[in-house]
């Protein structure tokens, strides 16, 4: 199965948010009523109704000019996901593109999987049945995977009017990156490739114009080391311990039997065990 | 959501057609085709095919046809008696007749054939057809550059196919593909392909709800209908005659809405 990628090049990002419109469209997630941040940036960061958020951000390059740097921000799909780690459910899953999805009629809302996102992008959604009883679920951005199975593009790349967004297969949406980040280099000294390896590497890879810290983002986000100890050892050894139990305890069935067949050989042999 | 109708079990079957024409097509000689196109006849709207001679291989022809009948084997075991008997009566007199009947979409000489042969009646012209394509795939090759436009209501410029799919490419342009030929032409957005027309208020548009990157161009001029795929959408672009197959069920609901692959040009006094 080919591995897909969606590449974000910032440095052709010129800020229309039509990505975060077409995701709500095709998704068909509601509008949020949001706050004033003193820029032209409408949510602080995704949220389980707003899968991806354009970033304004006002930055001093290093001549001491202004910047205004643009990013659109939504799920990284990281290959070894900390929210696929956590998940108690086993309601998070990978699928054969390589992204990352809930599955909702799993998910219990417990929360683990917002706390260990190591980007901030997941996020509950709080519900209330018909009895009035509140209930949560985890939300955050597909890739479009509903898409991905029908051959065709996530919405967000398709309605990118700058090429900004590509999709294709990793290694060419990975070359591509890297020429990228020569041809701007002159323009942005500190451009680079934001693929973290920390979390096995991303299927949302961005070329930044700066350093990642200035967009927000981890310098080297890692699987939380509790995660790791969680589904990697904790998980496998509680298994096996189970495996354990369990033979030991269809040991002691057998030879309790194999006791009592003893017992009874006695008995038709004419001895009283009564006594 | 699901966007095709057609079983993925025939697709590949196409798929793999697909992939044999494309592997015979390069094995042809650019000279055994010979055209004499010139910009009148184009303008005109006579197909290139009509100006075209071909110096068939017929061995090779014959070889093309044996992988065809091997891969419709692997594909419908229930076909095994007929494609046998077929085989066996294939030679290099029958062939050149194929090439030729082929070339002229000739329905009658294949439905004889069939019957005469007690074969199902679309065998012979599915597989003559399916085997005369990497001629007119090359020939569409050698002009592509010479045919920027079509003329209305003429087909294909090269192979005379009706038009019936569009796709939507880099700046939005609409551009035709022929299935068959696999030629490709450019047009004008607001214009009916079969007719001319381009008055818009008698140009509508149907989309479909659960198929984002495709709508149909239908004319109340003509009554005529073109399939508009935006194909910028796609992951990888399939070629003109597999997205014509996967996209049938456009052909379904433009028919059933009284639309026609070819439009009628109204008489008037």
């Amino acid at each position: 199965m080919t591995e897909y990628v969606k590449y974000v090049d910032v440095t052709k990002c010129d800020g229309c948010r039509a990505c975060m419109v077409a995701c709500k469209n095709w998704n068909d997630l509601p509008a949020e009523q949001t706050e004033f941040l003193g820029s032209v940036q409408s949510h602080k960061k995704t949220t389980a109704d707003t899968w991806n958020v354009l970033q304004y951000i006002e930055h001093d390059n290093a001549k001491g000019n202004l910047e205004y740097l643009f990013r659109h921000s939504s799920c990284f799909h990281c290959t070894d996901a900390a929210c696929e780690k956590v998940c108690p459910e086993h309601a998070i899953s990978y699928t054969k593109y390589g992204t990352v999805v809930v599955d909702q009629d799993k998910c219990v809302g417990c929360g683990y999987c917002v706390n260990n996102c190591p980007f901030e992008i997941i996020a509950l959604k709080e519900y209330k049945d018909k009895n009035g009883k509140e209930y949560r679920k985890a939300h955050k951005c597909t890739m479009c995977t509903d898409r991905l199975d029908e051959g065709l593009q996530p919405a967000c790349v398709t309605t990118c009017h700058t090429g900004a967004m590509e999709f294709g297969n990793k290694t060419d949406m990975l070359k591509k990156a890297e020429q990228r980040v020569n041809e701007i280099k002159s323009r942005f000294p500190n451009a680079n490739i934001y693929n973290p390896q920390g979390v096995g590497g991303t299927h949302t890879v961005y070329v930044l114009a700066e350093r990642p810290s200035v967009y927000g983002l981890p310098e080297n986000p890692k699987v939380p080391t509790s995660a790791v100890l969680w589904k990697d050892y904790a998980q496998p050894i509680g298994k096996m311990m189970l495996g354990a139990t369990t033979m030991a305890v269809v040991g002691a069935y057998i030879s309790n039997k194999i006791f009592n067949k003893e017992g009874k050989g006695h008995d038709e042999d004419g001895g009283g065990s009564h006594e | 959501m699901k966007t095709s109708v057609v079983s993925k079990e025939y697709q590949n079957l196409q798929k793999e057609i697909a992939g044999i024409q494309e592997k015979w097509k390069n094995r042809l000689k650019p000279e055994w085709i010979t055209t004499k196109l010139d910009k009148a006849s184009l303008e005109s709207g006579i197909p290139v095919l009509a100006l075209t001679s071909f110096n068939v291989n017929i061995p090779l022809f014959l070889q093309c046809i044996e992988e065809i009948i091997e891969l419709l084997e692997k594909y419908n075991g229930n076909l095994s008696d007929q494609l046998s008997s077929l085989k066996s009566g294939l030679n290099d007199v029958v062939a050149e007749y194929w090439v030729e009947e082929a070339l002229s979409l000739n329905t009658l000489y294949f439905s004889g054939f069939a019957h005469e042969n007690h074969l199902d009646e679309w065998l012979p012209q599915f597989i003559a057809e399916t085997a005369i394509r990497p001629y007119l795939q090359l020939t569409a090759e050698m002009v592509q550059d010479q045919v920027q436009y079509g003329k209305p209501g003429v087909g294909c410029p090269v192979c005379g196919e009706p038009v019936r799919l569009a796709q939507l490419e880099e700046d939005g342009k609409k551009i035709l593909h022929c299935p068959r030929c696999l030629c490709h032409w450019n047009a004008s957005r607001l214009t009916c392909s079969h007719c001319g027309n381009s008055n818009h208020e008698k140009i509508q548009f149907l989309t479909i709800d659960e198929d984002p990157a495709s709508q149909i161009q239908v004319c109340e001029e003509c009554k005529g209908y073109t399939k508009i795929i935006d194909t910028r959408q796609y992951i990888t672009k399939p070629i003109a005659s597999l997205l014509d197959l996967s996209t049938i069920h456009l052909d379904f609901i433009a028919q059933e809405n009284g639309y026609m692959a070819i439009g009628e040009k109204k008489e008037s006094n």
